[in-house]
């Protein structure tokens, strides 16, 4: 069964790269959303797929029991949702002003950081 | 003549003082030879758990080097007061000055290889610095440069070959090494530390083919040239082979690299001298020829061989030390070192035209100098070496070319009718005018008074050639009266090479083809092509482009992918056919469990499949929040209905957030000539390698360890039954402190970009 799981996590990682590649500067962000929650399930498979009990100390118990879920990839995995969704929200943003100030959506047209070197040796010169 | 000229006396009085260091150095020195016999030695601890010791050895070979860094010093230093009287930034020149001579003495005095591997570098880049002083002129910056990375990159081949030698005789103090000698020569790495040592050697003593920094480094300052070019510096990897020749000389790699190199730089050094018209140039080609004499006189197998590389070291810094310096006092006094222009200066010059005659006798190998002395020293160990006759012509071409240029330097500048391209040449102040005369005074002294010299000389020798015991009298241990005809015609085709230099060197000017196939060609080339080369694979690597950076980064990180997969391939027990145990796909055995799985895994595939085809923007946000929903469901029936919760709210409320950005986007751009083949097959092989990944990584044995601890350390410490949410807010609260921070400022770093947003669209509405 896990390797169906491992599929579906691989074909997630291919689509997010796919889209992430793309020039387009909208795919690129939708990109990074699906590469990122691919990353997550890679992360969470670390921990193995498992038992469906989730990791709660049942009361009147003193620890975890044997059968519960691994919690650490668990609290990995939620920091991660959390962060990844604050970010992509800045970057649809971020993407959204970059389009109306530049007027493109082709992400190789945003060359302000890198300007087209004007010699062929020489690095080009920032002002 | 700038701020100085208001405080003459104060500024003479304070860079007077300047000279007492070193001639502190020196005194201390002689009181140390007088009163405690050689060796000295002495450890200090540095970094023990490393093995690093402050070991110093002194014997006759450092003491030789200390008394021509410390007395030639102390006369450079008061040279260069009168030299640079004036110069504002004098007080950095002898700072650095200063500095060198202290790198010097470390590496003479230092047993630990590393420590004298440490003061090697030093002496490099505190060259680097006097090189390229004039700052402001081009070709100082360049000389500064190439003189940089020449003796640094033999520095980088010293090291190594440092680290080979400590390797093998299994500790990195010079004197155990030397004692191991011969038991050295079974490793089969010996070959390559040699070759490695050589080229940090040579590199360092301007040998044949590195030679060619040394003519370009007189762009310095002529007291820096005096000092460093000439007595001190360029001396150090002639230093190092004769310390190390007592150990290495019963090897033919060694014997017949020294002799052929040395033999080679000395001839052509010899005779790039007669290509020059620049005094200062013509006097450093022929210290490059002088280098590679003593090159190839470490190379020769006899005792006698010590003896003379020690009275050469000595003769050589004691003419040409002062020769360079006459070079600069006629650059002062007549604003040109161009020998077509000089003549009769001795009227006008005459304490700087007695210093010249006195080198200049020397460097000629004329009796009653030192330089007699040395050359017969060198004639003596040759005949008994039974050397190649090829070695022996060249030896004798090479001495009758310094005879020719000893000439140049005294006859032709200072003798016939005076001409000079200045209306008056007046002799320079007596800073600059006495040290030359000293030095040169000291090395007649010691053909009159070898009892002062020979000791030194005897001591030097015994520590390159130990067999040689202990020498008192060099005149009676070596009698000259065989090689006297030697000399002679050495004199003879000097004399004659002095006659007839202009026409030889309108010969020589006129092979043009030397400049284009030399190592200085060479060096330009390789230097132009790294900076090419550079170009180039920045070009490849970093194009500005969004796609391309992402591209070399998951390439990278697929080659990571396959080489950990590699790793657990080799841990794991199964192989290949372990890993896929297809009973596992046998629908009949799931339990419900699983069933919800595989519904995960098909909601995570479509949604994948759908993202990459469609274009309508909507649509695409519709398919990416299905990859979440299906990860949402996976984490729902594996245990993790915190993480499913999460995933759902967020899922909705980026596609919430991206439905409402949406209309800033506009439709999908066509893109023409996008590499959709290319983008997909890097797609796919991300996709392959985290399989990969995935795969090996299902067949190792799950480690529990930290789900353990965390599951039973949740209740009794933190006092909490939800083990993901105690991890979270109390084991890594400072991580989630963290995140927070991140989510805060994403939102204050969103705030005025949609604030432009808003402003924006409603100017234009």
């Amino acid at each position: 069964m896990s390797l169906i799981l491992a599929l579906a996590i691989a074909l997630t990682v291919a689509a997010g790269v796919y889209l992430a590649l793309s020039r387009d500067l909208f795919r690129c962000i939708v990109g990074l959303a699906v590469l990122g929650s691919a990353v997550n399930l890679v992360v969470f498979a670390a921990g193995r797929f498992g038992p469906i009990q989730p990791p709660i100390v049942s009361a009147g118990a003193e620890k975890l029991a044997e059968h519960a879920a691994n919690p650490l990839p668990q609290a990995l995995v939620l920091t991660a949702i959390v962060i990844s969704f604050a970010l992509l929200c800045f970057s649809l943003v971020l993407g959204a002003r970059l389009r109306q100030q530049s007027g493109s959506d082709d992400s190789n047209q945003l060359r302000n950081a890198e300007p087209l070197p004007a010699d062929p040796v020489k690095p080009p010169v920032l002002d | 003549m700038q701020a100085t000229d208001l405080k003459p006396h104060a500024a003479k009085a304070r860079y007077l003082s300047v000279a007492l260091p070193p001639l502190a150095g020196f005194l201390l020195l002689i009181w140390g030879l007088i009163h405690h016999p050689l060796p000295w030695q002495g450890s200090l601890d540095w970094a023990p758990s490393l093995g690093l010791t402050f070991a110093v050895y002194v014997d006759g070979l450092s003491a030789q080097f200390l008394a021509l860094i410390t007395g030639i010093g102390a006369l450079v230093f008061l040279y260069a007061t009168g030299y640079l009287a004036g110069e504002p930034r004098q007080g950095r020149l002898f700072l650095i000055l200063t500095v060198f001579m202290l790198a010097m003495i470390g590496v003479v005095i230092a047993d630990h290889l590393l420590l004298l591997f440490l003061f090697w570098e030093l002496t490099s880049l505190t060259s680097f610095l006097l090189v390229g002083f004039y700052h402001e002129n081009e070709q100082s910056r360049t000389s500064a440069r190439q003189a940089l990375l020449v003796t640094m990159s033999g520095g980088l081949a010293l090291l190594a070959a440092i680290l080979l030698l400590g390797e093998i005789s299994g500790g990195y103090s010079l004197q155990a090494l030397i004692a191991q000698g011969p038991t050295l020569a079974d490793d089969p790495r010996l070959p390559a530390a040699l070759i490695l040592l050589l080229v940090g050697c040579f590199t360092k003593s301007a040998q044949f083919p590195f030679h060619f920094w040394l003519p370009n480094a007189m762009t310095a300052p002529t007291p820096v040239s005096a000092y460093l070019h000439s007595a001190t510096m360029v001396k150090l990897g002639i230093y190092l082979l004769a310390r190390l020749d007592p150990a290495l000389n019963h090897l033919l790699l060694w014997e017949s690299a020294l002799m052929s190199i040395g033999t080679l730089t000395a001839v052509w050094g010899a005779v790039l001298a007669l290509r020059e018209r620049d005094l200062k140039r013509i006097l450093a080609w022929s210290t490059v020829s002088a280098l590679g004499t003593l090159t190839l006189l470490i190379g020769l197998p006899n005792p006698g061989a010590g003896l003379a590389v020690a009275a050469f070291l000595f003769a050589h810094a004691l003419y040409k030390a002062p020769l360079f310096m006459v070079a600069g006092n006629i650059d002062h006094a007549t604003g040109t070192r161009v020998i077509d222009h000089l003549m009769g200066l001795h009227r006008a010059m005459p304490w700087t035209a007695m210093a010249a005659i006195l080198a200049g006798l020397s460097m000629a190998g004329l009796p009653l100098s030192f330089g007699f002395v040395a050359k017969d020293l060198i004639s003596v160990a040759k005949a008994d070496a039974e050397v190649l006759t090829v070695v022996s012509y060249a030896t004798l071409f090479v001495n009758a070319i310094a005879a020719a240029v000893a000439g140049i330097a005294t006859l032709r500048v200072f003798g016939g009718p005076p001409r000079w391209p200045r209306g008056e040449a007046h002799e320079v102040s007596w800073r600059m005018a006495l040290p030359p005369l000293l030095i040169a005074l000291v090395a007649i002294e010691f053909e009159f008074l070898p009892g002062v010299a020979d000791p030194l000389l005897g001591a030097a020798a015994i520590a390159i050639a130990p067999s040689l015991g202990v020498i008192r009298d060099i005149d009676a241990s070596y009698p000259s009266g065989k090689v006297i005809t030697a000399t002679e015609i050495t004199l003879l085709v000097g004399l004659i090479l002095f006659l007839i230099w202009d026409w030889l060197h309108g010969l020589l000017q006129r092979i043009h083809w030397l400049d284009r196939i030399g190592p200085t060609a060479c060096y330009e080339l390789l230097l132009k092509q790294l900076t090419r080369v550079a170009a180039w694979q920045t070009g490849l690597l970093q194009r500005g482009r969004l796609a391309g950076y992402l591209s070399w980064t998951l390439t990278g990180l697929l080659a990571l992918a396959i080489g950990a997969s590699f790793a657990m391939h080799q841990a794991s027990e199964p192989g290949w056919g372990g890993l896929l145990d297809w009973s596992t796909l046998v629908f009949a055995d799931w339990p419900a469990q699983h069933w919800a799985w595989l519904t995960a895994a098909v909601l995570m595939i479509a949604g994948a499949a759908a993202s990459m085809v469609l274009r309508h923007r909507m649509a695409l946000l519709m398919a990416s929040g299905l990859v979440g929903y299906g990860s949402a469901v996976l984490f729902l029936f594996t245990g993790a209905p915190d993480l499913a919760f999460t995933q759902f709210a967020v899922e909705t409320a980026l596609v919430v957030v991206a439905a409402a950005l949406l209309p800033h986007y506009g439709a999908p751009p066509v893109l023409s000539n996008e590499p959709v083949l290319r983008n997909a097959l890097l797609a796919l092989a991300s996709g392959a390698g985290v399989l990969l990944l995935l795969v090996h990584l299902f067949a190792l044995p799950a480690d529990a360890q930290l789900a353990t601890w965390f599951g039973e350390a949740s209740l009794p410490l933190a006092h909490g039954r939800n083990v993901v949410n105690v991890i979270i807010v109390d084991f890594r609260a400072l991580d989630t402190l963290g995140e927070i921070t991140v989510v805060m400022f994403s939102l204050l770093a969103a705030l005025p970009l949609l604030g432009a947003l808003a402003r924006s669209v409603k100017r234009e509405g």
